[in-house]
């Protein structure tokens, strides 16, 4: 127990959040000032560097599309998990479970080339398919959290003139939230990425220089997309893991 | 206090509880006991409605528990499971604290409470009030757990199996710390379980229940002494049947008169003493016991060596159990024990031959 302490202490895990953050910030900030090192990297480019958005623009539209969608995905995605493990819910446990499969069976692509011609181009479908897309993990870890709270304990809050709605909110979502935190991290994280590909129905993201950079092959266009992408997922999957550590039941 | 009528619940067309009828008086101690599947927990989660009724009623002080939102009920009564019912995720004072809470006691009130809680179950408030359940012991989570239970003052207590996953000194002191709680406080218990010893050792009524009927009801006594029929008789445990009625007499019960005389009598004092008896108790000057003579000395010095020693660890006192007197005999190989009270005075003797005699 002391040795597995002092070697999670001597890891730079949390320590590395605020540093990955300010970087991303930084690189955010000053991505279109990086003409001479991808002239340097790329030699023989027209334009080396992105300039028909500005990067933070980029960014904060890639943040605003992850944001709304997974707060639709977290909120259908919870409601389900806690309708389907309660007993008015239970006959709908297999469809619930299925449903949430499929949305995330269909490659992100195919999603969008559905969601397209009934919402759209631009934003809306982009929206549409990330929350379908980020259901999954969600869902079900709402109901395997749930489900893993002792029946003990249920007992005894029931045998302790708890009502159903007290123990839904005191004890099982409290002892289950570390799990759906875990699933809220995978759908988050998952749609960061995803968010790219939106882009190709029109809806402006990090993933825009990306696609732009592949049709007029410009590989820097590629990599400063890529970079900040990659650098904001990992910044939130860091968040994420000390928010779970903040929900484990001891917090050691 | 409590009165369960004609009480049956049916589950898939076959009686769980098979219309039971019990009263339990206020302040008893009532242990429902059986072997799995006899319906003793269904029936006790029937009375705080955490299982509903098929037939019957059951009344808590007179008042129908139907009549009663289910909530509301279970709030008045105090209901402790095995340790893993503490919510881990809370404090050992936030666990206490919950039925108080609900009840919107002031947060100064709940704190007394808390603490007078923890006190009463030897937890020292200042170490304990901020720890997680992880953090405890098997046995102090289990105190805990049955403080929480008692935390609204509830009229009844209810407790299912609370010491089972517990080792067998820690669940002895526990239920040593019971008994004493049930003394100092004066609660309505009910308490399941399907060990006879910790029965016999905690109730003063048992009912024994075998596929969801009642069998028999009656103090341990009555129930060791005569058993309603050989379903009884067998899981009361025939091997050591005999050891157990013994544990709950006291020596009192058996008392015989005592011949004793005093080391500083004059030896032909000593030695006419059996001409009535056929053993005769030797004091010190002081008065204490020293030991037992079975035949008569031949002189002064000849005292010693026909001197049997039986120092105070053999001395039995009018409380001790039968059980105990008994082993005693059996580990100084002496038929009779010299009975002593308080001052050490010796008040009578326990003889093996009295002890086999049904009372």
């Amino acid at each position: 127990m002391i040795g597995s302490r002092s070697l999670s202490a001597s890891l730079p895990r949390t320590g590395a959040l605020p540093w990955l953050a300010a970087l991303f910030v930084a690189l955010t900030l000053f991505m279109g000032q990086s003409a001479p090192l991808f002239e340097w990297l790329l030699p023989g480019l027209d334009n080396p560097v992105y300039d028909r958005h500005s990067f933070p623009d980029l960014v904060l539209d890639h943040v605003v599309l992850v944001a709304a969608s997974s707060l639709i995905s977290v909120f259908i995605g919870v409601s389900a998990g806690i309708f389907a493990t309660r007993s008015v819910g239970q006959e709908f446990k297999p469809v619930i479970s299925a449903v949430s499969a499929i949305g995330q069976t269909f490659p992100p692509a195919a999603v969008l080339a559905v969601v397209a011609p009934l919402a759209g181009f631009g934003f809306k479908p982009a929206l549409v398919a990330l929350a379908l897309y980020g259901l999954l993990p969600i869902v079900q870890n709402t109901m395997a959290g749930l489900e893993t709270v002792p029946s003990a304990t249920l007992e005894a809050a029931r045998g302790m003139g708890l009502s159903k709605r007290e123990i839904l909110t005191r004890v099982e979502l409290p002892l289950a939230m570390r799990v759906i935190t875990a699933g809220i991290r995978v759908s988050v994280i998952v749609n960061i990425g995803t968010a790219t590909i939106a882009s190709t129905v029109g809806a402006r993201s990090l993933g825009t220089p990306i696609i732009s950079g592949l049709v007029s092959q410009n590989v820097a266009y590629v990599l400063q997309g890529a970079i900040l992408v990659a650098l904001l997922a990992i910044v939130t999957d860091l968040f994420f893991e000390r928010l779970e550590r903040f929900f484990s039941v001891d917090r050691n | 206090m409590i009165e369960l009528d004609q009480v049956t619940k049916t589950y898939d067309g076959k009686n769980v509880v098979d219309s039971v009828t019990l009263s339990v008086d206020k302040g008893d101690f009532c242990v429902l006991i059986g072997p799995s599947g006899s319906g003793k927990s269904t029936t006790l989660k029937m009375i705080n409605r955490l299982i509903p009724l098929s037939g019957g009623t059951i009344r808590i002080e007179g008042q129908d528990i139907a009549s009663v939102r289910a909530e509301e009920l279970r709030r008045r009564i105090g209901y402790a499971i095995q340790s893993i019912g503490l919510f881990p995720h809370w404090t050992v004072e936030q666990n206490i604290a919950v039925v108080p809470r609900l009840l919107k006691w002031s947060p100064k009130r709940v704190r007394e409470r808390v603490e007078s809680l923890l006190a009463l179950f030897h937890l020292e408030p200042g170490q304990f009030r901020d720890k997680y359940p992880h953090q405890l012991s098997g046995g102090q989570a289990q105190r805990v757990g049955v403080a929480r239970a008692l935390a609204a003052d509830p009229e009844v207590l209810l407790m299912d199996e609370p010491f089972g996953a517990l080792d067998p000194i820690t669940r002895d002191s526990l239920q040593e710390e019971m008994r004493r709680v049930h003394e100092e406080t004066g609660k309505t218990i009910v308490f399941v379980t399907h060990d006879m010893d910790e029965a016999l050792k905690l109730a003063s009524r048992i009912a024994i229940m075998d596929e969801g009927r009642l069998v028999q009801v009656g103090s341990p006594r009555e129930i060791l002494n005569s058993p309603a029929n050989d379903f009884v008789l067998d899981f009361v445990g025939q091997s050591d049947l005999g050891l157990k009625m013994l544990a709950c007499e006291s020596v009192e019960t058996r008392l015989e008169p005592a011949a004793s005389i005093s080391r500083s009598a004059p030896i032909e004092n000593i030695r006419s003493q059996f001409g009535q008896a056929d053993h005769v108790w030797l004091l010190s000057p002081e008065g204490q016991v020293e030991g037992l003579l079975t035949e008569a000395p031949g002189g002064q010095d000849d005292l010693d060596r026909s001197l049997r020693p039986l120092g105070q660890e053999s001395h039995a006192t009018p409380e001790m159990s039968l059980k105990e007197a008994l082993s005693h005999m059996v580990w100084r190989k002496t038929g009779w024990l010299p009975v002593v009270d308080g001052d050490g005075r010796l008040t009578g003797e326990v003889g093996l031959s009295k002890v086999m005699e049904r009372p």
